[in-house]
């Protein structure tokens, strides 16, 4: 094992620079105004809240830039003007390997799966009206994970992780939705099954890590840790395929679930079918989750702390507010991956430590002042 | 997308109506018709079933036995966006999502109307806007709900209710966890609504003088069925109230609007008064 140094000055400098960015952000975004304003052109019709759509373009700006960055730096730095050339233009060359190999197939993942969690993230919480909630809080991801470390400890095909993992993600949402049932499934009984049936698939795995061989139990480790180490245009094709699913299905209901975030009844008055749109936006919101698992394994508080930093900056539920929380979701998991790779470099860590890092911490607060608040 | 609005005002009638939460018996062989164009209020006490029934006028509780009709056809048999065209409900105490406008909450009303690329027309821009003016709305527009006072706050959600611009619209105790100025505010803001735009309104009252004074029907339950029904003036007796409530009291004129007014009688005025 590796003794992990402390980050050179250079890596602290560009943290540093990164948490100045995003408070310079979030100074720019009270001084807009969030007035929103009623757009038409032919049969098109839409409010537009100006406010969102600069945090949206803000957000994908620092997401691209990160995912160039990622490009870039590494043990090998590659210089900017070449990593881009041989990234999107003359593949081959002196830096094929690093960068079509190594990172770029890697920073595309994270800006997928980052994606993927920041959507169902927001699906989650906006559904059942709390802020704590998120689909590894409430055992989606977990479910997934039981499937995928079965398959990692038993020695099964690899190529069938993602499979498993999205089947045990579906299962497992609907296995609590129908424990959840009682004349219609209300927010805070989700929420308490979910925490339950998410403690016991736990034990499951930890159970399989206890009972199989080493060898096998720390490849299901890692994975479980969450991590973008190693990964390949396989998995890019993967949340490829999801978000091309689901991503439009999730921009559709999100105009039904603003209906069903006023509540069963006021929802049910305005013509929304209730259960039917709430059991799919579940599947939706699993669905997500379970790409993004499935590729990464369950990367903790991603889903937790994006929807709640695009509401911070952007308000209540919109489409727009999805277009933001999906951003900053790809900027996270960007930010994070790099974070991961170049704090303690030479050594790296899973980019789940530095997402549990910056989430931990925040649950807390947000817990903290939640409590407060009743 | 768009259908337009119903040419005449839709009728609410139920048969042999059963309803329960898969207990007991709420409300059992209930038969009413809610008159077009007037204010309905329905009365009795707690756990009589009134809540009961106004879920199921709109739709939200299905039935055990029984039909509600809305324009002579099941309800259930209506399309979910067809049914709120037609009619707009206010929930008991509903509770905005944390940091939504007014305008936001508001315009949320007009989704019955809207379709996957028409979703600002000019003429959800006028619903809104109408909303927001009778409702005295307006400068408060870009202020988040939650910051409102608790009058505000229900004003806020009758002008969603009023931009989903329904014919019919039903309320759930409106004015519950209101200071009585803000009671006499909403009141008189529906009052206004059914005179000036001929909405029939129908809403569930805990206060017997309130609905005395603003309804032109009253529906009085009490143990899963209607004991009275009719104008208040014809409805409202000492006998009636004693035997809905069980509560001894003098019935006179409303000095105000002469209007029946109740007047409870404590035990110490019961025994001077027989």
């Amino acid at each position: 094992m590796l003794a992990i140094g402390a980050p050179a000055p250079q890596t602290a400098l560009a943290l540093f620079a990164g948490f100045l960015t995003v408070g310079i952000m979030l100074r720019v975004s009270r001084m807009i105004p969030a007035t929103s304003s009623g757009v038409r052109f032919g049969g098109f019709s839409a409010v537009v809240g100006w406010r969102t759509v600069w945090l949206t373009a803000g957000a994908v700006g620092l997401a691209v830039t990160l995912l160039v960055v990622g490009l870039i730096v590494g043990d090998f730095p590659v210089p900017v003007v070449d990593a881009l050339r041989t990234a999107f233009f003359e593949r081959g060359g002196e830096y094929d390997f690093v960068v079509n190999t190594l990172r770029f197939p890697r920073v595309v993942t994270a800006l997928l799966a980052g994606i993927c969690l920041g959507l169902s993230g927001a699906i989650f919480q906006t559904l059942i009206g709390n802020p704590l909630v998120s689909p590894d809080i409430i055992g989606i991801d977990q479910g997934a994970a039981v499937c995928a470390v079965f398959i990692l400890v038993v020695g099964g095909n690899i190529a069938l992780l993602p499979i498993a993992a999205f089947a045990g993600a579906l299962a497992t949402a609907l296995f609590i939705y129908v424990l959840a049932w009682k004349r219609g499934v209300s927010g805070t009984r989700l929420v308490l099954v979910g925490i339950g049936v998410n403690a016991v698939l736990a034990a499951v795995v930890t159970f399989m890590l206890v009972r199989f061989p080493i060898e096998r139990v720390a490849a299901a480790a890692r994975w479980q840790a969450g991590t973008l180490f190693g990964s390949s245009w396989e998995d890019v094709r993967i949340l490829a395929v999801g978000l091309i699913l689901l991503s439009p299905l999730a921009w559709y209901w999100t105009r039904k679930l603003r209906m069903l975030e006023l509540g069963d009844e006021a929802a049910a008055a305005l013509g929304i079918r209730v259960e039917r749109d709430r059991l799919i936006l579940i599947a939706i919101g699993a669905g997500l989750a379970s790409f993004a698992v499935a590729v990464v394994g369950p990367l903790s508080f991603v889903a937790l702390l994006v929807p709640h930093l695009a509401r911070l900056l952007g308000g209540p539920m919109t489409t727009g507010l999805l277009a933001l929380t999906a951003a900053l979701g790809a900027g996270l998991l960007l930010g994070a991956d790099l974070v991961a790779q170049r704090l303690f470099a030479p050594t790296t860590l899973p980019a789940g430590v530095v997402t549990a890092a910056i989430g931990g911490p925040y649950f807390l607060y947000l817990l903290y002042r939640y409590n407060r608040a009743i | 997308m768009r259908s337009d609005s119903p040419s005449h005002p839709p009728t609410l009638t139920t048969q042999a109506l059963d309803l329960d939460y898969g207990g007991p018996t709420i409300v059992a062989d209930l038969e009413v018709t809610i008159p077009v164009g007037e204010i309905t209020v329905i009365i009795g006490p707690n756990g009589c079933g009134k809540s009961t029934l106004l879920k199921a006028l709109a739709r939200l509780l299905k039935p055990t036995e029984g039909t509600v009709f809305l324009d002579g056809k099941d309800i259930h048999r209506w399309s979910t966006r067809d049914v709120a065209r037609r009619l707009s409900l206010l929930p008991q105490a509903p509770r905005a999502p944390d940091g939504v406008l007014v305008s936001d909450l508001v315009r949320r009303g007009r989704y019955p109307h809207q379709g996957l690329f028409d979703q600002w027309s000019a003429e959800d821009e006028r619903a809104v806007g109408r909303a927001l003016e009778l409702t005295s709305m307006v400068e408060l527009s870009d202020r988040p709900v939650d910051e409102l006072s608790g009058g505000q706050r229900q004003r806020a959600w009758i002008a969603m209710a009023l931009a989903q611009d329904t014919p019919l619209v039903l309320l759930d105790e409106p004015t519950t966890f209101l200071d009585m100025a803000h009671q006499v505010d909403v009141l008189e803001l529906l009052r206004t609504l059914n005179e000036t735009e001929g909405r029939t309104v129908v809403m569930v009252l805990h206060d017997l003088n309130q609905a005395c004074r603003y309804a032109s029907h009253l529906i009085a339950m009490a143990d899963t069925t209607v004991i009275a029904e009719g104008p208040p003036q014809d409805v409202v007796t000492a006998a009636m109230v004693e035997r809905v409530f069980g509560l001894a009291c003098k019935v006179i004129d409303d000095p105000v609007s002469g209007t029946p007014l109740c007047i409870p009688l404590g035990r110490k005025e019961n025994s001077k008064n027989t």
